[in-house]
């Protein structure tokens, strides 16, 4: 049977009127947590996951897997029209979004991320039916080694996603990279810079760190203003989006959604790489990349599209090998295990209704979120016209349970306070937030996977060039730091010249 | 049929109640289940399986409240710490009872701080080797190890926890030497004997199965003092010519110490009941663990006995 052919039947699974209430009411579930700032998938999905008991597995996973999708969608309009990205994947999304809605183009932004998230999970959906197990034989080819130079790439893209100077970014990077050293160092066990508080044995949290740079510091820095609104700096131009500018960001959303394919399948911070990558790649691609940071449309399209994409062929992995490639998956196979399904390379064969019934629910949850989003852009754009006395307390408040509720402790909404004056003192100095999460999200996994590639190379470090898919990485991101560097290093020539 | 066994059990659940009344008026609120690992893991399924039995037994509702954090000390700590009054109750393993204390710092003492209840589950770590190699049993696997010293690497859920102690107990009882290569916990650790990248690891039965099926690594022997039901061809270590050689991943329900006695024998007798659950041990089989019981007594003795094993391994690594 060829796969479409199975992609029919897994349409009849899915499209039963109990699994489409399944699907709608994740996706819309999914939404609104997404919405809500810090709350993100891994917390809902534990609190729902005992109402799931009582459903067959198929209509349990089929409403988890709204959930987590919603809560992509959602989380890019926290971003948007607030600035706080809930997740290391709308951090991107958040840089052009954001300066969009200030300048009244929320509505445009809100649109663009729907669509181009809509467009990329059709194409994400397709590419898990038709290529699935061979995607995810490509994926175990990774090595340490190979991830080692992926992260080296996607810090590279880190330097040209900044919008300021190159120096800022890199230092912003190296904090970043030092923050994410905190925790048992990889090898031994041991702790690092955790001050001997073991609320630190595991590093600082994620959520913790961008609420507290992101969202604190937006409060902060709007009271600082006394009459002056600046979350909302002209009123809304219409919510929709003109059929031009649609066009011109069609190829942004065809390029993220490639991007987001390939990264989404590879285990460990393939998403977040991803949509880092799609910003700098669209940034290069641009006639004019100074646009970049002050509301480029593709700025939002590309990042957004590409971490939708990697949203679904995160799947790959897990359905095709058991492997989990975020907390969100290794949640997923929890409530496959507990409703008696042990995800593996058997899946597929032994649960074909399961496999092709989530894949078709995939299309299906992608059609309602448009359905849901597209008329609810007006709704949110409302949530701006609450009164900013009213409106930061909520944030702040939401925030601070949502950074709880991940881990339970307290400890961690101290930390997002404190992380809110330092990224106030970022902001004063005029340093960016979004290439320190980057530095602070791939560092651990540079330096884990560099150890581990050497532990495995018995030392040499050959071992980075030797392999290919290594090689063809580091290859792309030395491309990449050469096109940032150049014009840079041109510019000082001229400089010089004119002394 | 379903509803049917669902109306008895709220029934027989009503009835206990009432007896419970007779005992004393626990539990009149909701029960904590503290799982010291993030949602989805291992643990979480086992601690989740508890809670799902606890609720129709206990008649209160028992939630789970993941708290993650250090190999599992973090929420084992916040357990010990807590008010032992039979609400807050613990899904514990054996790494934050029986190695962390011995091998790091923690804040709590296993029997001093905790009372056990009942081993709910246990697990055997399976020995997977990557297929490219020659080596079919643990024998082979002793003698390829000595003729090519720290040359296999074994993979691991990260330094000090059980699937780098148990190799690390077979590397001192054979005298053989390999190399340690620990990853970001066991899925990713197993994912590279598929892949290749590193030769074999010790890894639970849970990661191990389904790639054993599929033919994608090769099972020699399991670690546990007894065969395990999901893949009874494989062969123990101890009966392979390592005697004595007995490492499984357990999971426990332990309550904060002072916790009264009267609560602790009721947990008891609903977890006894719960090990001959037939839909228990169909979850549990799910998740390759096998449901068991164990009263408060036996419990501490295993405790106590793997904490004398585990220092011992502890004091041979530091006299190197």
């Amino acid at each position: 049977m060829d796969a479409f052919t199975l992609l029919g039947q897994g349409f009849l699974v899915a499209g039963t009127p109990q699994n489409l209430l399944f699907c709608v009411i994740g996706a819309l579930c999914g939404t609104l947590i997404g919405v809500l700032p810090g709350l993100g998938p891994v917390a809902t999905i534990s609190l729902l996951l005992p109402a799931t008991y009582a459903l067959d597995p198929i209509g349990a996973i089929i409403m988890l897997a709204g959930i987590y999708y919603g809560a992509q969608y959602g989380g890019s309009t926290t971003a948007i029209l607030m600035n706080i990205p809930g997740e290391s994947t709308s951090v991107v999304t958040a840089i052009d979004g954001y300066r969009m809605a200030q300048q009244g183009r929320a509505g445009e932004a809100l649109a663009i991320a729907a669509i181009g998230s809509f467009i990329a999970g059709c194409v994400g959906s397709l590419v898990v039916a038709l290529a699935g197990p061979p995607l995810a034989r490509m994926a175990q080819k990774f090595e340490s080694a190979d991830y080692f130079s992926l992260m080296v790439l996607g810090l590279v893209s880190a330097v040209v996603l900044a919008n300021g100077s190159v120096f800022r970014a890199i230092a912003m990077i190296l904090l970043g990279l030092m923050l994410g050293l905190v925790g048992a160092d990889i090898n031994s066990g041991m702790p690092r810079m955790t001050f001997d508080l073991f609320q630190l044995s595991d590093g600082i949290s994620f959520i913790a760190l961008a609420m507290g740079l992101f969202g604190v510091t937006e409060v902060v820095s709007n009271l600082e203003s006394k009459s002056e609104r600046a979350l909302q700096v002209r009123p809304v131009r219409g919510l929709w989006l003109s059929l031009p500018v649609l066009l011109n960001a069609k190829f942004a959303i065809l390029r993220g959604t490639l991007t987001g394919i390939v990264f989404g399948i590879l285990p460990g911070g393939g998403a977040t790489v991803a949509s880092f990558s799609a910003y700098a790649l669209e940034k290069r691609l641009s006639d004019d990349p100074s646009r970049f940071g002050k509301g480029a449309i593709e700025g939002v399209a590309g990042p957004e599209a590409a971490n939708n994409a990697a949203a679904q062929t995160s799947f790959v992995p897990l359905l095709t090998m058991g492997i989990p490639t975020s907390a969100t998956m290794a949640l997923m196979i929890g409530a496959l295990t507990l409703h008696g399904i042990a995800p593996g390379p058997m899946v597929i064969s032994r649960q074909p209704d399961l496999f092709w019934g989530l894949i078709a629910s995939m299309f299906i949850g992608n059609v309602m979120l448009v359905i849901i989003n597209l008329p609810m852009i007006g709704l949110w754009i409302k949530l701006l016209q609450v009164p900013y006395r009213a409106l930061f307390l909520i944030i702040l408040v939401i925030s601070a349970i949502g950074v709880y509720s991940v881990n339970n402790a307290i400890f961690d909404v101290y930390l997002t306070a404190g992380f809110g004056v330092l990224g106030y003192v970022l902001r004063k100095l005029d340093c960016e937030p979004a290439p320190l999460l980057m530095g602070f999200v791939l560092g651990p996994a540079l330096e884990e996977n560099f150890r581990r590639s050497l532990i495995v190379a018995d030392g040499s470090f050959a071992v980075f060039v030797q392999r290919p898919i290594s090689l063809v990485l580091l290859l792309l991101a030395a491309a990449l730091l050469t096109s940032v560097a150049l014009p840079f290093i041109r510019r000082r020539r001229v400089e010089v010249f004119q002394e | 049929m379903k509803i049917a066994s669902g109306i008895l059990t709220a029934v027989l659940s009503v009835a206990a109640c009432s007896a419970a009344f007779a005992q004393g008026d626990w539990p009149k609120k909701t029960i904590s289940l503290v799982v010291p690992y993030a949602p989805g893991g291992y643990t979480d399924s086992v601690g989740r399986i508890t809670a799902r039995y606890l609720e129709k037994a206990l008649g209160a509702k028992v939630i789970v409240e993941n708290r993650a954090g250090a190999g599992g000390i973090v929420g084992t700590q916040y357990v010990a710490k807590s008010a032992p009054d039979g609400y807050t109750l613990c899904v514990c393993s054996v790494g934050a009872v029986s190695v962390a204390p011995v091998a790091q710092k923690v804040q709590y003492h296993p029997l001093r701080d905790l009372s056990p209840i009942s081993i709910v589950s246990t697990i055997p770590q399976t020995v997977i080797v990557k297929k490219s190699l020659p080596i079919h049993s643990v024998d082979d696997l002793i003698k390829h190890a000595k003729a090519h010293p720290g040359a296999l690497k074994y993979g691991s859920s990260g330094a000090g926890g059980l699937m780098h102690y148990t190799v690390a107990l077979f590397q001192v009882r054979t005298g053989t030497k390999m190399t340690h290569v620990p990853f970001k916990g066991g899925a990713p650790a197993t994912a590279a004997v598929v892949s290749g990248e590193v030769d074999l690891s010790f890894t639970n039965m849970t990661d191990a199965l389904p790639q054993m099926e599929a033919g994608t690594v090769r099972g020699i022997a399991v670690t546990s003092s007894e065969r395990s039901p999901f893949a009874s061809k494989l062969p123990t270590i101890a009966e392979s010519g390592l005697p004595n050689y007995s490492a499984e991943s357990w999971n426990g329900i332990m309550a904060p110490a002072g916790t009264p006695d009267a609560i602790v024998q009721r947990i008891a007798t609903a977890l006894a009941a719960m090990a001959k659950d037939e839909d228990v041990k169909k979850a549990m089989a799910v998740a390759g663990a096998t449901a068991v019981s164990t009263t408060p007594d036996e419990y501490k003795k295993k405790i106590a006995q793997e904490l004398e094993q585990w220092s011992e391994l502890v004091k041979e690594f530091q006299k190197k």
